[in-house]
């Protein structure tokens, strides 16, 4: 039997093709390796007793219509913006909060300089107007570039129309900010450097590039789409941890039909005469289909499952020549008591992520260790408590915490991955967090490191990058995952890509699949 | 008063100076005023000891319009460009890495080092030379206002596009990849040596403030292509008479249609007259009148010192002020008893009259780069040296030689200041690193000339000390450069012109800013 479709890999944007395609009547097969659905967005037991989302991600911005098109609130997804969105605890004992409520965040910042305060709402505003403009080119598929033709046209004249609706003088604004560095544009705004440094995270986010490199302006902006106008670095986290968002798309999916296999493995992409014809799994067996769909990474998917001789030698350049360089380190600390800080966070501030990134000077020098192939020695942290939000995850009055460390880079110059450098990386943030919230130390009853590695050997991603490919300037939009191939097919016939490494990319939970589905159902002739 | 001159050109570096012939060759009556007892600008030939001939500042040229050469007859007036055709890098094994002006015989040097990259180096110089030319006509155009309606911008973003769509898709991606890549990332797509690399990208910090590891500095390894001397594609060239010689020649064609130029006349204002200008006022107090008043000083002086800040829209002014100079660059020039002895490769050779680079690995320069992030000057500095007096025996008394190093990163806003000890510390640095790979050096100097960016900010009034009169940084070119909206050249004081390397398409001897900026005053009428 042929079936219509098979979508490799049963995480969120794999899940989220296959529900949209089996919304429209598409017969879909989905196949995930691991013997649940979800892939990075799972929940386990990381220790005995504390369950955590592994690699400690938010799902990245779920956006509103993908949650409305697949009605996933009936099935039961509820998210949780926190009021708090940052919690950075400083050297000199003070602490600063960002908040999504930009008037509060406005008084706090104002205890630090009232000029940058008063500058604050501007500043985001402006963030806001920009993220906008990101989220209608992030809602369509790729116009080609130069060699535009068909509906190109008419989304280039859609885009083009938003960036004029910017008006002149913030259209300009835009195409000067998003090459920057976060850095410099901060600077341009603001003077308090906890202030830059809080925000200025934002755009370091996953990336093997400091604060001062040019292009992290655009990461900052990435990461603000979606998000409510004020709400600077805020998160959208999942109740019942990220397991849920899967366990709801994997329950919609069958909802409309699609049929879902764990534990199935896909050990190669059948082509015959340059055309995708099923897959065949790890134990043997074939399966033959009209269509396949890969969520794998691009490099994992063309290089790792199509067989080398149905590829043009100069595409499979291009594929390895994406960066991915995993860059963050996760550590799980079980907790016998909540962490307290000496500078007093405010009722909530711990809801959101506790942030140590100082300066901007702070995390250009974790970055420096990075560049030359070291562990920071003084990372960037963000930490969550998601007991906090969710007690079941823990045993009673006990406490899980999920700190992500940038930069503990996947290539190692100096030294090797062995357990001793995963300790250090361990001792590292208990010894940081530790200067702001002398308990922590004592409280910590076991602790679980995931380093870029685990998540490749884990979960098939190329070099532990979660995003499927570092979001850079270069690796975006047309050029995504490489270019001339960024409208989710692939040089195989039959085969298309959906996952993080496709426009637009990693931490926007989905959309990438989305934006395939639709496509897909283009092809099929359904829309 | 009726204005005796049809144009005053305030400053006679080479673009103002290049202004000037274009004007003039066009029948307009021009004046140039130069601050210093000589015109030139960076680009100067001075004897600072008895008999020894520095180009003070800039000191290679490759980027020099070839139009130009042609259109003012350059060499009639003493133009001669004699060709560098070297770069060693010695490593710090004691072997070097060399490219020599015959490609065969680069090739043969490169598989030494790794027979994948001799390979790669074809398919590498053919794809460059291809972005050269791809972006040539951009370099050569007025930049259209992505946020204007106006026929002649929707003409200019439409010839843009044509352009675009006619080179294909393949040199469309790749030329973004330039543009948005690292050096150093961009070159691990094609290259395996490290040493290599280091060289490569250490053409893409240069005149920034950043590390060959952040992205924005890949596009600038084009520029390595982008020279045509003679037409030839990617030499690099020194000027006979150094680099002021370029200068003079400029500001002898301009005489030759006409120009009148006065040095030793410092401007201080620019005469407005309901919104217009209308003429300069000297140090002096003199007063003179033109139609047009073109400035070839960077944005900083032109707006914010010479018009003031009063007369202009307070949003113009904003991006004025936030455009980045972040000068990065020093030089220090010494007269040499003897030639340097290079352990790598010893003895007097064709080496010594090319460029000798300081940048055995990548991370020599990261390194390099950052010191300079957190104010101090580079321990161990990034150096492209040439020894001019080889090329051309008229720059030292017979025997004796010249030497310039251009270094990089020497911050501007170095922690504490420039102070005289500062310079000399920073002076020993470049010595001591260079002597470490030419252990003869230090015995064999006869003086020393050290110039911080504080220096080059003092003497050719360049702010911050940037050497291409703002950052050459992907946010501030083509309709950028300086402030959105005013990147033809025109200000907004009526009558006020631009035409400095501030302007697109900025930075290096090119002559191109002070070309397009002619064009659009002659465009613009009386």
């Amino acid at each position: 039997m042929t079936r219509d479709l098979i979508v490799i890999g049963g995480g969120v944007n794999g899940l989220v093709t296959a529900a949209y395609l089996a919304k429209a009547g598409i017969q879909v097969l989905v196949l995930e390796a691991r013997s649940t659905p979800g892939g990075l967005a799972g929940t386990e037991e990381v220790m005995p007793g504390f369950r955590s989302d592994v690699a400690g991600l938010d799902a990245g911005w779920l956006l509103p219509d993908i949650a409305d098109h697949l009605k996933l609130g009936a099935a039961g997804l509820e998210l949780v913006v926190p009021e708090a969105s940052v919690f950075s605890p400083l050297p000199d004992g003070r602490s600063l909060t960002l908040w999504t409520d930009p008037t509060r965040t406005a008084e706090e910042i104002a205890r630090f300089s009232a000029e940058d305060a008063s500058r604050w709402p501007a500043f985001t505003a402006q963030l806001a107007r920009f993220a906008r403009v990101l989220e209608a080119v992030y809602a369509v598929t790729p116009p080609r570039i130069p060699d535009a033709r068909g509906r190109d046209f008419a989304t280039l004249l859609g885009l083009g129309r938003r960036l004029r609706g910017l008006g002149k003088r913030e259209m300009v604004e835009f195409l000067r900010v998003a090459p920057m560095s976060v850095a410099e544009w901060l600077d341009d705004w603001f003077d308090t450097d906890a202030l830059k440094g809080a925000v200025g995270a934002g755009g370091v986010t996953r990336i093997l590039q400091g604060p001062r490199s040019a292009g992290t302006a655009f990461v900052l902006l990435h990461h603000h789409v979606g998000r409510p106008a004020g709400a600077v670095r805020s998160a959208q986290l999942v109740k019942g941890g990220l397991g849920s968002l899967a366990r709801v798309l994997a329950d919609v999916a069958k909802g409309f039909g699609a049929e879902i296999r764990t534990a199935a493995p896909v050990r190669e992409i059948v082509v015959r005469d340059g055309r995708a014809i099923g897959v065949a799994l790890e134990t043997g067996e074939h399966i033959a289909a009209r269509r396949v769909v890969s969520s794998a990474d691009p490099r994992r998917t063309m290089c790792g499952l199509v067989p080398a001789a149905h590829l043009d030698p100069e595409f499979v350049r291009a594929v390895n020549n994406i960066r991915f360089r995993g860059a963050v380190a996760t550590v799980h600390l079980a907790l016998a008591e909540l962490p307290q800080f000496t500078s007093r966070p405010a009722e909530g501030a711990l809801r959101g992520a506790i942030t140590v990134a100082p300066s901007l000077d702070y995390l250009e020098r974790a970055y420096d260790d990075a560049k030359y192939g070291g562990v920071s020695r003084q990372p960037f942290l963000e930490a969550r408590i998601p007991t906090l939000l969710d007690p079941s995850l823990a045993p009673p009055r006990q406490h899980l915490m999920t700190v992500q460390v940038q930069y503990a880079p996947y290539h190692l110059r100096a030294g090797v991955w062995d357990a001793a450098a995963r300790e250090r990386i361990a001792d590292s943030v208990v010894a940081s967090l530790g200067n702001y919230a002398p308990n922590l130390r004592a409280s910590v009853l076991a602790r679980h490191v995931v380093i870029p590695k685990d998540l490749e050997e884990r979960f098939g991603l190329t070099e532990g990058h979660p995003y499927h490919g570092e979001m850079t300037l270069d690796q975006i939009v047309f050029m995504r995952p490489v270019a001339g191939w960024a409208r989710y097919r692939t040089p195989v016939k039959g085969l298309f890509l959906c996952g993080a490494g496709t426009h637009p990319g990693g931490g926007l939970a989905g959309a990438p699949g989305r934006n395939a589905a639709r496509e897909l159902l283009l092809k099929e002739g359904r829309r | 008063m009726a204005p005796t001159w049809d144009a005053i050109i305030i400053g006679g570096g080479h673009n103002g100076l290049v202004t000037a012939a274009y004007l003039a060759r066009a029948g307009r009556k021009v004046l140039v005023l130069e601050r210093r007892y000589r015109v030139g600008g960076a680009a100067v030939s001075e004897e600072i000891y008895p008999g020894f001939k520095f180009s003070v500042f800039s000191y290679v040229v490759s980027l020099l319009r070839p139009e130009i050469i042609r259109d003012l007859d350059l060499p009639r007036h003493g133009l001669e460009i004699l060709p560098l055709e070297s770069t060693v890098t010695p490593m710090d094994n004691g072997d070097y890495l060399a490219a020599w002006g015959d490609p065969d015989k680069t090739r043969r040097e490169i598989y030494r080092h790794s027979p994948r990259d001799a390979e790669a180096m074809v398919e590498f110089g053919r794809l460059m030379h291809h972005m050269a030319q791809a972006v040539k006509p951009i370099l050569g155009m007025i930049p259209p206002d992505p946020t204007s309606l106006s026929p002649r911008d929707l003409l200019g973003l439409l010839k843009l596009g044509r352009h675009f769509r006619s080179l294909g898709p393949e040199h469309v991606h790749a030329l973004y990849k330039l543009m948005t890549m690292s050096s150093a990332d961009y070159l691990d797509e094609w290259y395996e040596t490290d040493v290599l690399k280091a060289t490569k990208s250490a053409s893409g910090i240069i005149g920034t403030f950043l590390g060959p590891r952040s992205p924005g500095t890949a596009y600038v390894l084009l520029h390595h292509y982008m020279g045509e001397i003679d037409g030839s594609f990617r030499a690099w060239g020194f000027a006979k008479g150094g680099t002021g010689a370029i200068s003079e020649s400029i500001a002898g064609a301009a005489r030759r249609f006409g120009v009148e130029i006065r040095t030793d006349a410092p401007v201080t204002r620019v005469l407005l007259k309901r919104g217009r200008a209308t003429g300069v006022v000297l140090e002096n107090g003199e007063e003179l009148r033109a139609r047009t008043v073109v400035s070839s000083l960077d944005p900083h002086r032109t707006f914010l010192q010479l018009v003031g800040e009063s007369e202009l829209p307070d949003d113009f002014v904003s991006d004025i002020r936030r455009y980045k100079f972040r000068g990065s660059s020093g030089k220090v020039n010494l007269a040499l008893d003897e030639l340097p002895n290079f352990t790598c490769m010893p003895g007097v050779g064709p080496h010594l009259r090319g460029a000798i680079s300081v940048s055995p690995s990548v991370d020599y320069l990261e390194r390099a780069y950052d010191d300079a992030k957190y104010g101090e000057f580079s321990r161990q500095p990034y150096m492209d040296v040439i020894i001019p007096s080889m090329i051309d025996p008229h720059m030292a008394p017979p025997g004796k030689h010249v030497m310039s190093i251009f270094v990089q990163y020497a911050p501007y806003n170095v922690t504490g200041g420039w102070t005289d000890a500062k310079r000399e510390a920073f002076g020993d640095t470049v010595v001591d690193t260079l002597a470490r790979y030419a252990p003869n050096l230090k015995q064999a100097i006869l003086h020393r000339q050290v110039i911080t960016p504080a220096d080059i900010e003092r003497i050719t009034g360049l702010t911050e000390g940037n050497i291409f009169q703002g950052e050459l940084a992907l946010h501030q070119l083509f309709f950028l450069r300086p402030a959105p909206g005013w990147a033809k050249y025109r200000t907004p004081i009526r009558r006020l012109y631009q035409c400095g390397s501030g302007t697109h398409p900025g930075g290096g001897i090119m002559g191109a800013s002070g070309r397009l900026a002619a064009l659009r005053i002659l465009g613009d009428g009386r």
